[in-house]
């Protein structure tokens, strides 16, 4: 298909838009980490910087407690993903390859479970932890993480798992294989983009879970970013140049990831998404 | 062979973690609001449905919940409209649309301390940009506090919610679009249909499933959000941003009223499931229509 002149202008012109709406934030965010402070409180804004600093990273790194925070962030979420992997691989496949009485009913009441405010389970859940001794430890947060990351878990695979030809599965089994080697030997390597994608969803969800953290997690050593960056903002006369360091720290690790696997991210999301 | 219980081996795992995660608390939520728990760890009496009584007779349930009424049809109509206008535009071929198609996501992968971050220095009123572009443009006369007053606050929070969801949903619709043969434009482009005609006639009413399921997963998602209203304004100015999951962490974490607040979110529960169950028929009668 072919577009005039004018619809290649259009074209263009929406495309700079959502480009600035989306970015835009984020370059004035990652400039102004290394401006001077009085450049960055200045009343005329500047799009480039005028001035170049590292003293707010140095600060961040050195003299603030986000290092702690990172690693946390990072255990829990790698933790969260691992673990998010291992129960939706399995529980997708008896769902979507198998068949079993009840089957539906179950598949339902898994969605549901994604209608329900966090907050609800929030209260009776902190009196379990602190009934198990889990109150400020980082494994408890790994639970609700997963937990939370589940139901859409395993309705991403559902895509990933539909492009198999039965035949592949049909013929190992003939051939006397179990159904666990199918699983593991046959099926992982050809879903391999759902898994990172599934990976990915886990991931994010985790390093940006705010409210169970909040309540959580008492002492400051383990903090995940979400919640000690926020205490960062009260904590400080706001202190604008760290504010904008840590939140370039806090978005790197995301983007590096999705540099590697967003692609495929993006194709579990639409995927699923049409049935 | 296949072994008949082999697919409940395999669910198990998952179910009982949910089971015990998600099921059990929430039964016992249940059991808190029948209770007068004041602060986390003590111990309560059984009341009966006072809690529930006491709740509906106040007013600033039916005022929460209204204001979440606001926020998620705001919501709704603002990343709708961003997100179909986004969707259109990936749904062209040009160079580096694939970059482009996964890149939209930036804002939702951060956690909310960043995009709070982001929004409270763009808008503050010392170093912001947004307040010298509005003045240059001539929209406000001189920089205005976004979250200072009751309406501004809830309109600001709306479009820093929309700014973050928006890219989310505009992946659903593309996935959407991307289903709508293109023979069905190239027919109506021989018969002389203009763009907007083709807008209307074909991807307007084959677009209405995705819209469908949006709007039920999209209303869901959006009633729970917490954390960027908590962060930005903490349900203020005077209340004017406290939607129902604000009311339930201030009235459990900060009033120690926890079985009151137990209360509320049963109730809260309550409705989204109703909506949840509502929507869903009304999905598979759609479906069953076509």
């Amino acid at each position: 298909m072919r577009r005039s002149l004018a619809q290649n202008l259009v074209l263009a012109l929406g495309l700079l838009v959502l480009a600035a709406l989306v970015l835009l934030p984020f370059w004035w965010v990652a400039s102004g980490s290394v401006k001077l402070p009085k450049e960055i409180i200045q009343r005329v804004p500047t799009m480039m910087p005028h001035s170049f600093t590292t003293q707010h990273f140095e600060k961040l790194f050195s003299s603030s407690d986000f290092p702690t925070y990172l690693v946390n962030s990072l255990l829990v979420a790698l933790a969260s993903t691992a673990a998010t992997v291992a129960l939706a691989l399995p529980a997708a496949y008896a769902f979507f390859r198998m068949d079993f009485p009840g089957r539906a009913a179950l598949y339902r009441a898994i969605l549901l479970a994604y209608a329900f405010p966090g907050v609800v389970v929030l209260i009776p859940l902190y009196g379990l932890f602190s009934a198990a001794g889990l109150v400020d430890s980082r494994i408890s947060l790994v639970i609700v993480n997963v937990a939370f990351a589940l139901p859409f878990a395993i309705w991403m695979m559902r895509s990933f798992l539909a492009s198999v030809p039965r035949e592949i599965e049909e013929a190992a089994l003939i051939d006397g294989a179990p159904v666990a080697t199918i699983l593991l030997r046959i099926m992982v390597p050809l879903i391999a983009p759902g898994i990172a994608s599934v990976a990915v969803f886990a991931f994010i969800a985790s390093w940006t879970e705010y409210l169970f953290a909040s309540v959580l997690i008492v002492s400051d050593e383990r903090r995940t970013i979400p919640v000690g960056f926020a205490g960062i903002i009260g904590q400080y006369q706001i202190d604008w140049g760290l504010l904008l360091a840590g939140a370039t720290a806090a978005t790197i690790p995301v983007v590096l990831l999705f540099a590697l696997v967003g692609r495929w991210f993006v194709a579990g999301l639409t995927e699923g998404a049409v049935k | 062979m296949r072994n008949a219980t082999l697919p409940f081996a395999f669910v198990a795992p998952a179910l009982v973690f949910l089971a015990a995660v998600l099921g059990w608390p929430l039964l016992q939520a249940v059991w808190l609001s029948l209770q007068d728990v004041g602060v986390i760890g003590s111990q309560g009496r059984f009341v009966g449905l006072a809690n529930y009584a006491a709740v509906l007779g106040d007013g600033r349930f039916w005022r929460a919940l209204l204001r979440s009424l606001v926020w998620v049809a705001g919501n709704a109509a603002v990343q709708t409209l961003a997100a179909l206008g986004a969707a259109l535009i990936l749904n062209q071929q040009f160079p580096g649309v694939r970059l482009a198609r996964t890149w939209i996501i930036l804002g939702w992968i951060v956690p909310t301390v960043v995009v709070v971050i982001i929004w409270r220095w763009l808008l503050s009123t010392s170093g912001g940009m947004i307040n010298p572009l509005l003045v240059q443009a001539g929209v406000i006369d001189r920089p205005v506090g976004f979250f200072a007053s009751r309406e501004s606050a809830m309109t600001t929070l709306i479009l820093i919610n929309s700014w973050r969801w928006f890219p989310f949903t505009t992946l659903m619709l593309l996935a959407g679009l991307t289903r709508i043969p293109g023979e069905l434009y190239e027919a109506a482009r021989i018969d002389g249909a203009g763009a907007v005609k083709r807008f209307t006639r074909i991807t307007w009413p084959l677009l209405q499933p995705t819209l469908l399921v949006l709007g039920v997963v999209g209303t869901l998602l959006s009633f729970n959000v917490f954390d960027v209203i908590w962060l930005l304004t903490a349900g203020g100015p005077a209340q004017a941003t406290q939607t129902l999951p604000v009311l339930i962490y201030e009235t459990a974490f900060k009033g120690y009223r926890l079985s009151e607040a137990a209360a509320v979110s049963v109730i809260t529960s309550l409705l989204l499931m109703a909506f949840a169950v509502a929507a869903t028929r009304a999905m598979a009668a759609d479906e069953a229509e076509r």
